[in-house]
């Protein structure tokens, strides 16, 4: 199903969205922790840091805020008598049918770039927050002013040859950039059991390469929008213009044939 | 009461109040389909862009708030009482669909504006009014603004349907009916005609 409206969007746009998509390949065992993306995150993107506290693990900030687009999550996962310590990069997975962008009632505000990426414009950003409830990963922020926050794959860095802040400064390979396609060969080229992100929502921009359940990495399983989404963006926003267009239209034949009720006033008036 | 030939339907908050609800009404439907369709968003450049179209709509949503609950005084008592000449009038279709039928004669509200009263506008204004004050006061509630959002849309395809035909039905489908909500006076004979058990009522033969 996903398939087939990421095929229906690439015919009726011209533009093959998925084959032409950059994205990002996550290797989270290849990850040391060191948390270099998210300091090259917030330089390039000129974000303060948020002062935190201390809760007894390497992980901070405890969350995504509107000054951290990138952030690593630090999971002890206890399986028999082993702990295993699991980083995971955790940002805006650039959905191809991406939840955010289908509620959003500003145009403009969440746009998709040539590189397929979902990225914002915060000037015309209203506010509503609609997006947050859209985003099947609970992913975008809202800063003091009230505009969004998130991950926009480097826009402003790609289209210029350059690679994402993050990718760039990763020592060890587990953030890759590259065509998402080729990324996704390299993961299955190292014998990696999931790819995640291949066909979920339309295909993410951000790949998982994961050698257990995505569950275990703590991403879902498969993720998705709200199905209400789905019901008044499908039917309950064509069926308003039915009903006005519908209603207009029966008031005027209905004027045409039938006629109006007069009042037989007498001649007086 | 009469004045000379003519006799008063409205009280002056009455008409007052009703076009308070339906100028509120316009400006949230209308920036409403702005930020529905992506196509239909130049309606919002004319309140000034998204930003102030927003604001708009959510000020403006507190006046139509406030200005059905004001409604309630007007019309509630009246609309929830249903007799056996509203089920006739709802058997004839209110007359509307043939030139020959006549419904039996209606007290001052008949059943269809009864209907459109309780179930358009209490019910699906007092639905889409609460749906609108979560979204503008809990945004970060994701399930209940999914919900809320939900409803929003529901009763704005309802507002749709419904508020055409009510324009319709009080100007050019029963002429002499629209200064029901301007002069708030009509003649005995579009009384006699329209609401003949309130025109009896109010004394005339």
């Amino acid at each position: 199903m996903a398939l087939e409206t990421t095929e229906i969007k690439r015919r009726l746009s011209g533009v093959d969205v998925l084959t032409r998509k950059k994205g990002l390949l996550i290797s989270p065992e290849l990850c040391i922790g060191c948390r270099g993306c998210q300091t090259a995150c917030k330089e390039w993107n000129k974000l303060p840091g948020d002062r935190t506290s201390n809760r007894g693990t390497y992980e901070n900030p405890p969350d995504l805020t509107p000054n951290l687009y990138n952030k690593i999550r630090f999971l002890e996962v206890t399986g028999g008598d082993t702990v295993k310590w699991l980083f995971v990069s955790q940002r805006c997975m650039h959905c191809t049918d991406a939840g955010c962008m289908k509620v959003c009632p500003a145009p403009g505000a969440l746009y998709r770039t040539a590189e397929g990426a979902v990225a914002f414009d915060r000037n015309k950003c209203i506010g509503c927050r609609f997006c947050v409830a859209g985003c099947p990963f609970n992913i975008p922020r809202y800063d003091q002013e009230g505009r969004i926050a998130k991950c926009h794959l480097c826009s402003d860095r790609i289209p210029y040859g350059l690679q994402p802040a993050c990718a760039k400064t990763c020592p060890t390979g587990a953030i890759r950039y590259g065509d998402r396609e080729e990324l996704m060969g390299i993961a299955k080229e190292a014998g990696y059991k999931t790819v995640y992100g291949t066909t979920d929502l339309g295909g993410l921009g951000v790949l998982y390469a994961f050698r257990e359940r995505p569950s275990y990495y703590g991403l879902p399983d498969s993720p998705s929008f709200s199905p209400t989404i789905a019901l008044w963006k499908n039917i309950l926003k064509p069926l308003a213009l039915i009903g006005l267009g519908g209603a207009v239209a029966a008031a005027a034949a209905h004027y045409v044939t039938i006629g109006p009720k007069e009042v037989d006033e007498g001649g007086e008036e | 009461m009469m004045k000379g030939n003519l006799i008063e339907k409205t009280t002056a908050w009455e008409r007052f109040n009703h076009w308070v609800l339906a100028v509120s009404f316009l400006i949230l439907f209308f920036t409403g389909l702005g930020f529905l369709y992506q196509s239909l968003n130049w309606i919002n450049t004319i309140f000034g862009g998204n930003h102030l179209a927003s604001a708009i709509h959510k000020w403006t949503g507190l006046v139509f708030t406030l200005s059905l609950i004001l409604t309630l005084g007007s019309y509630f008592g009246e609309a929830i009482r249903f007799t056996s000449e509203d089920s006739k009038w709802i058997s004839s279709l209110g007359g509307y669909f043939s030139r020959e039928m006549e419904p039996p004669p209606q007290g001052k509200l008949n059943a269809g504006q009864k209907l459109f009263y309780l179930i358009v506008v209490v019910l699906f204004g007092a639905t889409s009014a609460f749906s609108g004050f979560i979204i503008w006061l809990f945004p970060d509630s994701r399930g209940l603004i999914l919900f809320a959002h939900f409803l929003h849309n529901i009763s704005y395809v309802v507002f749709a349907f419904a508020v055409p035909l009510h324009i319709y039905l009080g100007t050019a489908a029963n002429p002499g009916t629209f200064r029901v909500m301007t002069r708030g006076t009509v003649t005995a004979a579009w009384a006699k005609k329209h609401h003949g058990r309130w025109a009896k009522d109010m004394g005339i033969e």
